[in-house]
């Protein structure tokens, strides 16, 4: 009977058409969004990596003084440390945690390439933020005088550029060159996963380089603070802070209101296109019911004759399913081609395991739709009397 | 043996009552070529369908092979019709987007496992099907589409969809009906073949040139029955003339 039902759908190919291009589409938008959902999806279920609970982002700008930024900063620093509501702070370049800031650089070992994300961040970095270390330590202010640059990656960069062995003591990049003093970098710890802009985004291979006290452009200070710390204690820090540093702006945001704005900015348009793909299926699934309504009409007389033939009910009831069934998967052969470029061709940078589930979620999606809406017509057909049917042409 | 004992068929709308047949009682035995003849509108079709198993009679018993079908479900009525009985429309009924093969085929895909053998497998449909259209001479047609056949070659497809699946019961409504006298003479060639090689065969007519090729003509009228003739065309016999009609009851008024 599929033989039977594939040639009868081939063989009017030309009429179905338009109906094949129809499913084809939702396919793909369905693939689409389900490539989005399950990319977002798969990252939310890595572990962020660190703490940002009671973390506060103390940003400084120091305007239009210039005059020994990086000693007024480490005052600032000193200035909050003192503060018995902070429990610790760390000072980290403009990239902190859920800003839109991003730094990132390709890191070279021997052969192998790969783009990482940069942070430069002070020796309490991982304490504040709370994030554990997989393997060898967090640098220390020993390390600023060492005669390489005391640098942490995180797994996806050990996996990228070390394969199964051991990074720590490992060095990094070419050796110095130029004239600006810079050093070789040198690993010296490995910690899991640190996911910047929040639960949504892909663990990205990733540095942490030594910040140096003395350069002035690092300016963001995490501020951990003690649980039960309220906006009094905020308004109490930006007015010692500005008092420390006159004609420096001060501007401060919670990590918890930054990581919801930043989970905002993906689900926002992820739950826009789940609306947009809802009515376009319901257009779609409008338009097949009508479609197969017609037909049912049309091919009375055919439903009377295999009625006469010897089906039953219930098979021509499942004949209707079946064809929809078949349209479908002349559809989905068509999306399936275009489709399996995505992983074959790295579109977008996803892993492929995204695309593969994603064209499966969207081919079960694309067969329930059908099957439902060819479930109520088929019905019809069944309940059509042969004797009737067959008299009608 | 088709035995139809005080059928009765009524359509009823919510506003019309309409009797189409009344206290049919008839009885075809095995090997028979009937014809049935009357007016149009006078239930020859509503009877067929009673007897192909299409429809339920208002009252009254049909039997096909010794079993009373009243009580059967669906699905047994499906695999009965499908099992012993062929059907001939006049209209060919046939799938324009099927090759004349597949349309041949199609009885053969609803063929459940049973004492008739087992399920059809695809090699053996389709040695099937190659056998009844070359019963009807067609077998250089096969990969042709309906559209590309005469009505003649049409309705001998049908006849080759109707004996596929080797019924005992070929039900031919009007098969001569869309075709001029030669092709409709050729069409009825292959009837009395069929009814040689033993089917039993109740065809609906209005050609009384035709009616007169079977052994018995049913004659109705406003739903009632009207005559039952034995004829002496019985090709088993070698004569081709009417001998006598026995007419059974005068029309009364059946219609109410």
């Amino acid at each position: 009977m599929i033989r039977h039902l594939f040639k009868l759908i081939w063989n009017k190919k030309r009429a179905h058409s338009l109906l094949i291009i129809e499913i084809w589409a939702s396919f793909m938008v369905l693939f689409g969004l389900a490539s989005l959902l399950v990319h977002n999806l798969s990252n939310y279920r890595e572990p962020l990596g660190f703490s940002y609970e009671y973390v506060w982002v103390v940003d400084l700008n120091n305007n239009q003084d210039t005059v020994a930024v990086a000693e007024k900063t480490q005052r600032i620093i000193q200035r909050i440390n003192a503060f018995p509501e902070v429990a610790s702070s760390s000072r980290m370049s403009d990239n902190s945690p859920f800003s839109a800031n991003t730094m990132n650089n390709n890191v070279e070992r021997g052969n192998r390439k790969t783009m990482m994300d940069f942070y430069v961040t002070d020796e309490k970095f991982a304490d504040v933020l709370e994030i554990p270390l997989a393997s060898g330590r967090w640098y220390t202010p020993a390390d600023s005088i060492g005669k390489y640059r005391a640098v942490v990656i995180n797994q996806k960069a050990k996996e990228k550029l070390f394969d199964d062995e051991d990074p720590v003591g490992q060095l990094l990049g070419d050796k110095p060159k130029g004239n600006d003093g810079s050093r070789q970098q040198k690993i010296v710890g490995v910690i899991d996963n640190f996911k910047a802009k929040g639960e949504f985004m892909t663990n990205m291979p990733a540095i942490f380089q030594q910040l140096d006290a003395k350069e002035s452009y690092h300016k963001k200070i995490l501020v951990k603070v003690k649980p039960g710390t309220d906006a009094v204690f905020e308004a109490k820090l930006v007015k010692a802070v500005t008092a420390m540093a006159t004609g420096w702006s001060v501007d401060v945001d919670h990590l918890t209101e930054s990581c919801e704005n930043r989970h905002n900015l993906t689900l926002v348009p992820a739950i826009i296109f789940v609306i947009v793909c809802s009515f376009l299926l319901i257009n779609v699934a409008l338009g097949l019911f009508g479609v197969l309504n017609v037909s049912i009409t049309r091919r009375r007389g055919e439903i009377g004759l295999r009625r006469a033939l010897g089906a039953t009910e219930r098979s021509i009831s499942w004949q209707f399913v079946g064809e929809m069934w078949v349209l479908a998967t002349f559809a989905l052969v068509l999306g399936l081609v275009l489709a399996c470029q995505f992983p074959l061709l790295n579109v977008f940078d996803l892993a492929s395991s995204v695309y593969v589930i994603a064209i499966i979620v969207a081919a079960l999606i694309v067969y329930l739709l059908v099957t439902i809406c060819a479930l109520f017509p088929s019905r019809q057909a069944a309940a059509i009397q042969p004797a009737v049917a067959l008299h009608e042409e | 043996m088709i035995k139809l004992t005080n059928i009765e068929k009524v359509y009823r709308t919510s506003s019309i009552e309409t009797l189409a047949l009344t206290n049919i009682n008839l009885t075809i035995n095995a090997g028979e070529f009937i014809s049935i003849m009357g007016p149009s509108g006078c239930g020859k079709s509503t009877l067929m369908n009673l007897m192909g198993l299409l429809d339920a009679p208002s009252a009254g018993q049909v039997e096909i092979d010794g079993r009373i079908v009243m009580q059967y479900r669906d699905k047994e009525l499906a695999l009965l019709r499908n099992q012993q009985i062929g059907f001939i429309f006049q209209s060919f009924h046939l799938i324009n987007d099927l090759s004349v093969l597949d349309n041949v085929e199609i009885p053969l895909l609803y063929r459940k496992g049973d004492a008739t053998g087992p399920r059809s497998v695809g090699a053996s449909r389709r040695q099937l099907a190659q056998e009844a259209l070359e019963k009807v001479g067609l077998s250089n047609r096969m990969k042709h589409f309906p559209g590309q056949l005469s009505g003649g070659q049409k309705q001998r497809v049908a006849i080759a969809r109707a004996i596929v699946g080797r019924p005992s019961i070929i039900l031919a409504d009007e098969p001569t009906g869309n075709l001029d006298s030669a092709m409709g003479n050729e069409i009825m060639a292959i009837l009395q073949q069929l009814n040689t090689e033993g089917s039993t065969i109740v065809m609906v007519t209005h050609d009384e040139t035709m009616a007169k090729k079977t052994h018995r003509l049913i004659r109705l009228f406003d739903g009632a029955m009207v005559g039952d003739s034995k004829l002496i065309s019985d090709l088993r016999f070698g004569i081709s003339d009417v001998s006598a009609g026995n007419v059974i009851s005068e029309p009364s008024n059946p219609k109410s």
